[in-house]
């Protein structure tokens, strides 16, 4: 009987147009550029065969075959088997799980809390921004594998040791990302009305500006995945991944390594692997950030 | 200009002084204590009160960071745990070799990228620009190692055109090139790949200016334009990023380093995480500091160099 029609929208109903702005956003920048879609589609197929390596596997990657040892690629074993016999396209399935793993965490963990560094500094400015950016311009100083090396080095290589550093390496960018935006949107007229209205900081932070900066922190986001995957292959090669005998792309390579004399194709498939998940990951960030700001294109 | 310089120096400053105090703070407020690290889990508490007694760890904290920050200036950065040497001069033996191999690659990037970028830049959105683009996308998506395994199978191990391992040991010219050859090509065609980009957009913003177009209406020649008063201006923005990307130049030249077997900071590195070396952790973060404070300072009086605007500003 009574139509609500003047009544203000109820919060998930405006929880969705958000949604869908943010949606609408990433649509609009994947269709200005068809590279992105390649490098999803691509990138997808990588996260299903990881999700779904115990199925699709044709080996246990951990399953040792001692009369198998360091065999050519051929119909049982499509990528040959390693020093201990084992099946190295199973265990390449394997590696991706751990490699998705701590890319995701890593770089989930560091664009929450880096983007919320970066919006409380561009938000109140001053002197609070001057201090927090200071150090941010400190970290982001520091090389990223050097950081991540003594952090795990000291912490001690598991999982979460190794979401921990790389994803300390990554919150600077994040901060400094969602930083520029929030200063320019501040004094946009929507945010000056909300204050007006008399809207507490944190619900035009999260609730008005936070959408208008999500698009550009996703795509950062995908950029900083492949970076992430790689810092973790490379600490894995130095020794400092997930304990053997798990398998992680970076330390197949390294055993590979050792065996390259002779069976080359240790290392190269696992290689090709990493290679094929962070080309599809640069694709499809770089696609989309040149659709969103042609001003952002070349800066990392 | 002189006043340029000292601002940006004192700014330096304040920068080292920042970073070596976060180093210290990274070093000590990270679990686990140095001195189970390095005696093992094992060892009895009067060898681990020995030990801490000898890193200087029984002290209160603002004692270890004034004795951190006043070693670090007089160039005392303690003792090597394993070797027993003086950190700094461990640190001293084989910063040549890396620094001929960062500066190489740099050198080798440049080289490649400027060219290259420039060229997709000018033929935009056409044939040429889309293979460069894609080749530099896959050039920064490349691992070091990675890269340093394949070039290391094909042109050391099937081609045998250079050494497996190059020691950095070599006398002569010809030999320190074969062995530099191989690791620099490696970090420099990944470096090639960073400066084409930003050398490409950075070229793309300064075509599309006002002075490009009066330029072509008074009928200057298309490479007088290009290389005299496009590149000049271009390049601000690429020195930026050179300098930001040094930090994963170091990075990928630990990696290889140890690809290629090659003495430099990165092998040490390594071989202080393995053998838990403390003191030569924590001087290798300080070089590592100092490195990127210096390169940065750099970067900002190149600007003064390439843009006479900046040396007032």
């Amino acid at each position: 009987m009574s139509q609500a029609t003047t009544a203000p929208p109820s919060r998930a109903a405006y929880l969705r147009s958000v949604l869908a702005a943010i949606g609408g956003g990433l649509l609009k920048a994947f269709n200005a550029n068809k590279t992105s879609w390649i490098g999803l589609g691509v990138f997808l197929l990588v996260v299903l065969l990881a999700l779904f390596a115990p199925v699709i596997a044709p080996h246990d990657p951990l399953q040792q075959n001692i009369l198998f040892r360091l065999k050519p690629p051929s119909a049982e074993h499509w990528f040959g088997t390693d020093y201990y016999g084992r099946d190295t396209l199973s265990r390449i399935l394997w590696g991706a799980r751990i490699s998705l793993t701590i890319g995701l965490l890593a770089i989930g963990s560091a664009m929450v809390i880096g983007t919320l560094i970066g919006m409380v500094a561009g938000y109140y400015g001053g002197r609070t921004d001057i201090i927090v950016m200071q150090v941010m311009d400190v970290l982001l100083a520091f090389p990223s594998l050097i950081l991540g090396l003594i952090v795990v080095a000291m912490l001690g290589p598991s999982v979460a040791n190794l979401v921990i550093a790389i994803a300390l390496t990554a919150v600077p960018p994040f901060a400094r990302i969602a930083r520029a935006p929030t200063i320019a949107v501040k004094n946009r007229e929507f945010i000056e009305a909300g204050r007006a209205l008399g809207y507490s900081d944190m619900r035009l932070m999260f609730g008005h500006i936070l959408p208008n900066i999500a698009p550009e922190i996703l795509v950062m986001g995908s950029l900083w995945l492949a970076t992430a995957i790689r810092v973790e292959a490379s600490l894995a090669f130095i020794g400092l991944g997930v304990s053997p005998p798990t398998a992680t792309w970076g330390g197949m390579i390294r055993e590979g390594f050792e065996n390259i004399l002779d069976s080359f194709w240790l290392a190269l498939f696992p290689s090709i692997a990493i290679l094929v998940v962070v080309f599809a990951l640069n694709l499809l960030g770089d696609g989309l950030r040149d659709a969103i700001d042609p001003r952002l294109r070349g800066e990392a | 200009m002189t006043a340029f310089v000292l601002k940006r120096l004192g700014f330096a400053v304040v920068t080292l002084f920042a970073v070596l105090t976060i180093v210290f703070f990274i070093v000590r407020v990270l679990p686990g204590d140095p001195a189970v690290a390095i005696l093992g889990d094992q060892a009895n508490e009067q060898a681990l009160a020995a030990l801490r007694a000898r890193l200087g760890l029984d002290q209160p904290l603002y004692v270890q960071y004034v004795e951190f920050l006043g070693g670090v200036i007089v160039g005392d950065w303690g003792v090597s745990m394993v070797s027993g040497r003086p950190v700094i001069q461990e640190i001293l033996k084989v910063l040549p070799a890396t620094l001929e191999l960062t500066f190489v690659s740099l050198l080798l990037g440049a080289l490649f990228g400027i060219p290259l970028g420039v060229w997709s830049a000018v033929r935009r959105n056409r044939l040429p620009d889309y293979i460069t683009r894609m080749a530099s996308l896959l050039g920064l998506s490349f691992p070091a190692f990675v890269s340093a395994v394949l070039l290391l199978l094909v042109f050391a191990i099937q081609l045998r055109w250079f050494p497996v391992i190059s020691s950095g040991q070599g006398t002569t010219l010809g030999e320190r090139l074969r062995d530099l050859a191989l690791p620099a090509i490696n970090l420099g065609l990944i470096m090639a790949a960073y400066i084409t980009r930003v050398a490409r957009s950075a070229m793309l913003e300064v075509l599309n200016q006002d002075y490009v177009r009066t330029a072509y209406a008074k009928g200057l020649a298309f490479a007088t334009i290009i290389w005299r008063h496009c590149l000049r201006n271009a390049m601000i923005p690429v020195v930026t990023v050179v300098g930001l990307y040094l930090g994963i130049l170091i990075g990928n030249s630990v990696l290889t380093e140890i690809v290629f077997n090659r003495p430099g900071l990165g092998k040490l590195i390594i071989g202080a995480l393995n053998q838990r070396d403390y003191t030569m952790l924590q001087g290798m973060m300080v070089i590592y500091t100092l490195i990127v404070v210096l390169v940065n300072l750099l970067t900002d009086l190149t600007y003064g160099l390439i843009d006479p605007r900046i040396k007032y500003a």
